[in-house]
């Protein structure tokens, strides 16, 4: 067959011209930025010229590798003290999370607890609200006035000052990011132990082993891929994560990877930030090969479908009633709470001083006083505030848009030419922005987009480029949503169709989206509601007329204007739970649903 | 009337050995084939390239004289352009569509006018049988009944050619038979020519006017299927169709003469006659033996040999016998519902000239066919 009609023959399938339109696309979107940050380590920027003697902006050197990684003390601050405490937030964060989240599922599916509904969902709503959400919370509770500034409502209360290393740095960073990601190992243990054939332990209990032999010798065992994946996806989220880290170390000059990767890029080091956003990612890529050697070795646990009904409950006896209350009060306090701080904390015109006279509706409806924030006026009269959360909104709308759709394109195509060459590397290619932290993203495309590249104008401040890095970001979840749905649905629906003449348009819209319209919109709601609670991807690259409302955030935290920081915590919190409610309600889909 | 033509047709998946290889086939109009094989032997595949579903490596496919793939010359016509109809092995019945939605859909899509629709959409529920449940969704439905859909969905828009992969092999048992029997009436009713995939022998055996049976990508045999009963091409048809198996023994060739042999079964001597034409077989050679379980005949007093029963499955209307003669296992199948003894002595014979000589090893042809005396 003649070349000619090998590219007409490919070109006159439109999953075809997906696949290849969506390679070099990606390519240019992931893989060139790639290479342009590896570049960026190795190349002298303007704000470095008076450190690095006798170079000149855009030359070559091995200034920052050295000064990283092998320049003693200094390296030493720079980078690995922050990647130790990285690691052992990150070990000390899964811990808490698997042994949490793990307990929950076994107590769930196994024990006769009470109230299992209200438990279940109750526990899941850390994972929705924003990860900073608790840790905004803790400083409105833990807060001392060692590092200047008021003390937080347990001091108040209580009288008792708290010390460092309660109020900020390695614990709470652990507890916070821990309870954040419990929910993770919930959902994935919970699936397994749901679905675990329960004649595997009944055959157990029929040979005489006791439950606790059962449970060591049977249960756990099956369910250790399902730890053990959970470890490495909190691992690597929380190596990641920026904006725990950034509330509650900052105060104390607690320092980890991300932390530092955000000091360096926006002061005179960017090369430095560079280098830890490579490091980043090659230690986000190494977990995620490890993830998928993992996975692998699960297909081995087929029997792992099968229903398990009438599994006789472990009896839980005098525990079960302080435990049932126990835990519904926790959980309680873990999420309701911190939105009635965030309420409270927006009211007080004084910090610190909780009495009644001291509430007022200034932060809210006040028209700004010059003796208040330099007279920024209040959040619900904030003009900047109004255009935070436009933004905010059209981002998410946008991200979501681009990515859900170019996210069921792309699983389409994939999964009809599934095993080709060109199908294997899109979806590798798709999963790619998966792999790179946040922050480094954000680096990436800060390194590559400051400048004019090729026919691409400079991006750099634009609200352009927000909305290509939130699309391309968010499409590996997009994508598997698209990927999943299409493979459960199989080529025969669709074939039906082709048989009849019925055109490509009208096949999708008339008969694959109509089918698989909730896993399809949970293609749209996952982009959405990770793009409102985003910070760390978009904090290098707003500009004040592109900022959002986390960003924002971030900047009123920094300058400790807190009630607005309170008020627009709650803000975000209260549309990511508003937008999760409505979308649940209309389609069935709902974030918790689509973790992983 | 479409007569549809294959040509050296191959198809490779990735770099794998190919799915089908070579494969010539001319199907007549108005016949219902059945490709036969063990799964994985290349026929839905086979199907689904004359269809359009899939593209073939090489080769040519005409439909109705007219070229509809060719890798020479750079042809490949759309399956919707081919003007033929296909039914899934899981239906493939849009959900989100109700019997009459997913009957007519088709239809407003080729712009028919709506009382058109209308008529052609009763006329086929009549057929089928599933008018009362024009306003359901398939999910409400059993699968019997979704069956009938997928048929009158298939045939609405009125295909000359129905092809077909393992539609029944969702249903139950007492369905599929009711189901083989309407089929059998459709493709009369219809006027059509029905190209049928299926694993199950029975169903090809009784439906077919023609079976191509394949395996590993390459045609064993294309003929009626009494034919490929009586008189299978190699050892690997014989084995596949008919049921209980045809019992293969390996023998050696003791004599062999112009007209007949004198085998060797274990201890026992056989002398094979020759009916019809006939390869050349050496003395000494190793063969198998094909014999047909009805055609071992079994008695409690008359035959040429003596074996051992080694135990009995009567069903009723039939009774299978496991023998065991020198240390040589045999299956016969005796009419109406006998019950043996274990380890009873019995008498038996082989009757007929439609007794095979298979050479040894994959390819197992047959060499020569004929009776087989004491």
């Amino acid at each position: 067959m003649s070349l000619w009609h090998r590219v007409r023959m490919f070109c006159r399938k439109p999953h075809n011209l997906i696949l290849a339109f969506l390679f070099v696309a990606l390519i240019v979107l992931t893989f060139l930025p790639l290479l342009s940050i590896v570049l960026d380590t190795f190349t002298v920027h303007t704000s470095e010229v008076m450190r690095i003697r006798g170079s000149h902006a855009g030359d070559w050197t091995l200034y920052h590798w050295r000064k990283v990684l092998l320049d003693g003390e200094n390296s030493m601050a720079i980078f690995y003290k922050p990647l130790w405490n990285t690691v052992l937030i990150s070990l000390a964060t899964c811990a808490i999370a698997i042994g949490f989240g793990g307990t929950m599922a076994w107590l769930i599916t196994r024990s006769n607890i009470r109230f299992k509904g209200f438990l279940s969902a109750i526990f899941v709503v850390p994972y929705i609200m924003p990860s900073w959400t608790l840790a905004l919370a803790w400083l409105n509770f833990f807060r001392n006035s060692l590092v200047g500034g008021v003390p937080g409502l347990f001091t108040v209360l209580t009288g008792i000052p708290t010390p460092n290393w309660f109020a900020y740095g390695f614990l709470p960073i652990s507890i916070v990011q821990g309870l954040h990601y419990a929910p993770f190992a919930y959902i994935l243990i919970g699936g397994i132990l749901k679905n675990m054939d329960a004649n595997l332990e009944e055959a157990a209990q029929l040979l005489h082993a006791t439950r606790w032999q059962i449970l060591r010798r049977i249960t756990l065992p099956m369910v250790k891929p399902a730890i053990l994946s959970t470890f490495l996806l909190a691992f690597s989220s929380s190596m990641s994560a920026f904006a725990v880290p950034a509330f509650l170390g900052a105060p104390v000059r607690y320092h980890v990877l991300t932390t530092q990767l955000f000091r360096t890029l926006q002061g005179l080091n960017p090369g430095y930030g560079y280098l830890m956003a490579l490091i980043l990612i090659l230690i986000g890529v190494g977990i995620m090969l490890i993830n998928q050697k993992v996975l692998d070795n699960r297909k081995s646990y087929t029997t792992i479908t099968g229903k398990s009904s009438n599994i006789s409950l472990f009896n839980l006896r005098a525990l079960r009633t302080p435990l049932s209350y126990g835990l519904g009060f926790l959980l309680t306090c873990v999420t309701i709470i911190p939105l009635i701080t965030f309420a409270v904390e927006s009211f007080i015109v004084e910090p610190g001083n909780y009495s009644w006279s001291n509430f007022s509706t200034v932060f809210w409806v006040g028209e700004g006083a010059t003796d208040i924030a330099n007279g920024e006026p209040g959040v619900l009269r904030n003009r900047s505030i109004y255009n935070g959360l436009y933004n905010s909104l059209v981002l998410s709308v946008l991200c979501a848009f681009f990515a859900g759709t170019i996210g069921i394109l792309a699983g389409y195509a994939i999964v009809r030419k599934k095993g080709t060459w060109l199908s294997n590397a899109v979806n590798h290619l798709t999963f790619f922005p998966y792999l790179i932290p946040s922050m480094a993203f954000g680096a990436i495309y800060l390194s590559m987009f400051a400048l004019p590249r090729g026919p691409i104008p400079a991006l750099y401040g634009t609200f352009s480029v927000l909305v290509l890095i939130g699309t391309v970001k968010y499409l590996p979840f997009a994508t598997k949503a698209g990927v999943n749905s299409m493979l459960q649905l199989g080529g025969e629906i669709e074939e039906a169709g082709i048989i009849m003449g019925i055109p490509w348009w009208k096949r999708m819209v008339r008969i694959i989206m109509p089918i698989q319209k909730t896993s399809i919109l949970s293609g749209y709601l996952l982009p959405y509601i990770s793009c409102m609670r985003e910070l760390s991807l978009f904090i290098l690259l707003i500009s004040p007329s592109s900022a959002v409302l986390t960003t924002m955030l971030f900047q009123y935290n920094e300058k400790g204007w807190n009630q607005y920081a309170n008020a627009i915590n709650l803000l975000i919190v209260l549309v990511v739970l508003l937008s999760n409610w409505i979308i649940n309600k209309l389609t069935g889909a709902s974030i918790d649903k689509g973790i992983g | 009337m479409p007569k549809i033509v294959l040509k050296n047709i191959t198809k490779k998946f990735g770099s794998k050995s190919a799915a089908v290889e070579n494969l010539n086939l001319v199907i007549e109009d108005r016949s219902f084939i059945t490709l036969l094989g063990p799964s994985g032997c290349g026929k839905t595949t086979t199907l689904r390239m004359i269809a359009g579903l899939e593209t073939p490596t090489s080769g040519e496919i005409t439909i109705n004289d007219e070229v509809v793939f060719s890798s020479e010359k750079g042809i490949d016509v759309p399956p919707e352009k081919r003007g033929v109809g296909f039914l899934f092995q899981n239906y493939a019945l849009w959900p989100h569509m109700t019997v009459y939605e997913n009957i007519t859909f088709g239809l407003e899509n080729l712009k028919w006018e709506k009382e058109k629709i209308k008529a052609r959409a009763a006329e086929l529920m009549d057929m089928l049988k599933i008018g009362e449940y024009a306003g359901r969704y398939p999910s409400e439905l059993s699968g019997g009944q979704q069956q009938r859909v997928a048929i009158a969905r298939t045939l609405a828009t009125g295909p000359k050619t129905l092809f077909m992969d393992e539609p029944l092999s969702n249903l139950d048992a007492k369905l599929r038979m009711e189901m083989r029997t309407e089929l059998k009436r459709l493709h009369l009713e219809t006027d059509s020519t029905f190209v049928y995939v299926t694993h199950d022998q029975l169903e090809a055996m009784t439906l077919s006017t023609k079976i191509c049976l394949l395996k590993q990508g390459q045609l064993q045999q294309y003929a009626a299927p009494l034919t490929v009963y009586h008189e299978p091409a190699n050892s690997f048809v014989a084995d596949f169709i008919g049921s209980p198996n045809i019992n293969l023994l390996p023998v050696v060739v003791e004599k062999a003469e112009k007209e007949k042999s004198l085998l060797k079964l274990g201890d026992t001597q056989l002398h094979f006659a020759y009916a019809g034409e006939t390869s050349e077989i050496a003395s000494g050679s190793q063969l198998i033996l094909g014999v047909r379980p009805e055609n071992v005949l079994l008695s409690e007093t008359e035959g040429d040999f003596t074996a051992k029963v080694y135990s009995t499955l009567p069903s009723g209307m039939e009774t299978v016998v496991r023998l065991e003669m020198n240390g040589i296992m045999l299956t016969a199948v005796v009419f109406g519902g006998v019950d043996f003894a274990v380890n009873q002595p019995v008498k038996i014979g082989f009757k007929g000239d439609q007794h095979h000589l298979f050479s040894m090893g994959d390819a197992g042809t047959k060499l020569a066919s004929g009776s087989l005396r004491k």
